[in-house]
């Protein structure tokens, strides 16, 4: 059985999991005790004292992070995605105009977008795509009743999900 | 200038420096939640005796940073940095296909710094305004509580059941108190933030070892594809005003002065709110996805600023969703800072500064934050997000929030507290999955059962 958990929004390996949490109790607790224990009775103010124990104690986390972070390595894989897929560049057009209506020809746009457009390669591809679309609805306007519509779901997924994450 | 103003301002310049370097380096790791961070280490720098300026400091130009670089891991990897970043997370995807992620970055964070440096004075204005009622706010407070109690949970995912689940919440906490006095002599509060902040790591921790434990198994490791990150100026950094063109400067300075008002609303509520009003006003599809997320980013800045300010400014009393949250330890962290449960007097923040300390310190505090990550999320980005994912391990960050939690938990009543913290944090933490009573319901749930049970008790006699 794979030893792989998703806790606390991330991928971890059970046992790495259970060694980790145990470095983080035996270092900095004892570390915190001894050190209260040290500064309570060599420091005047009692609260002082119970502030530097506090301090080792934060250092004492650290250390078992570095510690850990030693043990074990991250249960990821990261890909470089370095080219532009034209697949998902269309899919992409597709979902903005599904989202919330239009595109729009860039052409239509203030000077300094159409500056920022061009100079990230996107102009061309924007109006290549606004004279599609274009074309397409003009096409299915010449042959009506066959055409279908493109039903747009006005929640859009991702303020759905936030509301959820009420803060 | 006097000798103390000179020390003030150099424990605001120190700790402001030291909170956005750690704020934004936490702010790089994906699902690091706000107020399960930023509150223990906040509460940390105040149990420390830091002076109130850097408490201060600390606490802003870190959420200021973190809300920077929390746009990394949202815009090349596709996973949100954090909790504020989740309503981003749909226009840096589709800016993400079209092949500019970096661009959904550099708007995002411009958006961020302009709305920050806009929101203080806003903040600071709009609590002087409120002021004159403070006294009967604060004469009311208990019974103020339970309403905007009643009315954050309903207004969270969980509605009617995130009402009725605050009842045995609120007896919980109750209870709990007086198991601690009785066996401490003294009442607890960090160890009830802290099990609260920290709820949904301590039920996981536990889902693992129960049968409960096979809806998390994963059949291997998460992939992820890192977006390529190119530069596209020469010469000196943009300023986040070249970024933005003049149509989204506007709509970011807007969304900023108005989520500085409405501060006792969700953060997130107002960050999807805003982005969806400056949506609808522009047409082209390019031009608005970049729009939504330079103001959705701004109003992730404005609120947890405003947020904070003016019920710290105003107030004194934690009456928001970030005072009752992320920022709770500026309000009350005894031995330091207190509030009284009987009297409702206060000795916090809001005692120690004066409003145009709060506005000094404030500008001071966003413009380290700015300075560090900024210059940092515009450059580095593309670097930083690779050695995150591929040197820092979850497990290890698990492990030292584990220590973390134990360690204050002692500190602040021995094994009495640590097992207080473990009880909320479980029980809290189970709520939130299954009624999403999330964590500001549970903050307010605390300040329920601290100051207005007894209120109501009273009255039942």
């Amino acid at each position: 059985m794979t030893r792989l958990l998703e806790v606390w929004g991330d991928t971890v390996d059970s046992r790495h999991l259970a060694v980790s949490v145990g470095i983080g109790v035996v270092i900095p607790v004892p570390v915190f005790l001894i050190a209260e224990q040290f500064f309570t009775a060599n420091v005047e103010n009692p609260a002082l004292g119970k502030s530097y124990a506090l301090l080792a104690g934060l250092v004492g986390c650290l250390v078992a992070a570095l510690v850990a972070g030693r043990l074990f390595k991250p249960k990821r894989v990261v890909r470089a995605q370095d080219v532009v897929d034209e697949a998902s560049q269309r899919a992409a057009l597709d979902a903005i105009v599904a989202e919330s209506g239009e595109l729009g020809d860039p052409g239509d746009l203030a000077k300094p977008i159409q500056d920022e457009l061009h100079a990230l390669g996107l102009y061309d591809v924007l109006l290549a795509d606004h004279r599609r679309r274009r074309e397409a609805a003009a096409l299915e306007e010449q042959a009506p009743a066959t055409g279908s519509i493109q039903e747009t779901d006005p929640e859009t997924p991702d303020a759905a999900y936030a509301q959820g994450h009420g803060k | 200038m006097s000798p103390d103003f000179i020390s003030a301002l150099l424990w605001a310049i120190s700790m402001g420096l030291v909170g956005a370097v750690v704020f934004a380096a936490i702010g790089l790791v994906s699902g690091t939640d706000e107020t399960a961070t930023v509150a223990p280490l906040t509460l940390l720098v105040v149990l420390l005796g830091v002076p109130a300026p850097g408490v201060f400091t600390f606490f802003l130009a870190g959420v200021v940073a973190k809300h920077i670089t929390h746009m990394i891991p949202t815009t090349l990897l596709g996973i949100p940095g954090d909790t504020m970043a989740v309503p981003m997370m749909r226009e840096a995807q589709l800016l993400r296909e079209l092949g500019v992620p970096h661009i959904a970055l550099r708007k995002a964070i411009s958006g961020g710094v302009i709305a920050a440096f806009i929101a203080v004075p806003f903040a600071v204005l709009f609590a002087t305004l409120l002021t004159p009622a403070a006294d009967a706010i604060g004469k009311a407070a208990p019974w103020i509580f339970l309403v905007v109690a009643a009315f954050i949970a309903y207004t969270s995912k969980g509605k009617w059941a995130a009402v009725v689940a605050l009842v045995p919440f609120v007896l919980l906490i109750a209870g709990l108190q007086a198991f601690a006095v009785q066996n401490t002599g003294k009442s607890l509060s960090i160890s009830f933030f802290l099990g609260i902040a920290t709820g949904p790591l301590i039920a996981a921790l536990f889902t693992t070892l129960s049968p409960g434990r096979k809806s998390m198994v994963r059949s291997g490791p998460r992939e992820f594809s890192l977006a390529a990150d190119v530069r596209t100026w020469k010469g000196r950094l943009p300023n986040p005003f070249s970024v933005l063109d003049r149509k989204q400067l506007a709509f970011t300075s807007g969304a900023a002065v108005v989520s500085s008002a409405t501060f006792v609303f969700s953060p997130v509520a107002m960050t999807v709110l805003m982005g969806e009003v400056a949506g609808q006003r522009i047409k082209n599809g390019y031009h608005r996805l970049t729009s939504v997320i330079a103001v959705r980013n701004g109003t992730t800045e404005s609120t947890y600023i405003a947020e904070t300010l003016i019920p710290l400014i105003a107030l004194g009393l934690p009456l928001s969703p970030l005072a009752a949250g992320p920022a709770a330890p500026l309000f009350n962290a005894p031995p330091v800072y207190t509030v009284n449960a009987e009297t409702g007097e206060t000795n916090n923040l809001h005692n120690l500064l004066s409003t145009w300390e709060f506005l000094g310190f404030g500008l001071i505090a966003v413009a380290i934050a700015t300075l560090i990550a900024y210059p940092f999320a515009m450059t580095h980005a593309h670097r930083a997000a690779s050695w995150v994912m591929r040197k820092v391990s979850h497990e290890a960050i698990i492990g030292a929030f584990i220590g973390l939690i134990i360690v204050i938990s002692l500190y602040e009543g021995g094994v009495v507290a640590l097992l207080v913290t473990v009880s909320v944090g479980l029980i809290g933490g189970l709520l939130n999955n299954a009624f999403h009573v999330h964590s500001g319901v549970q903050f307010m749930g605390f300040y329920v059962a601290i100051l207005s049970v007894p209120q109501i008790l009273a009255l039942v006699g």
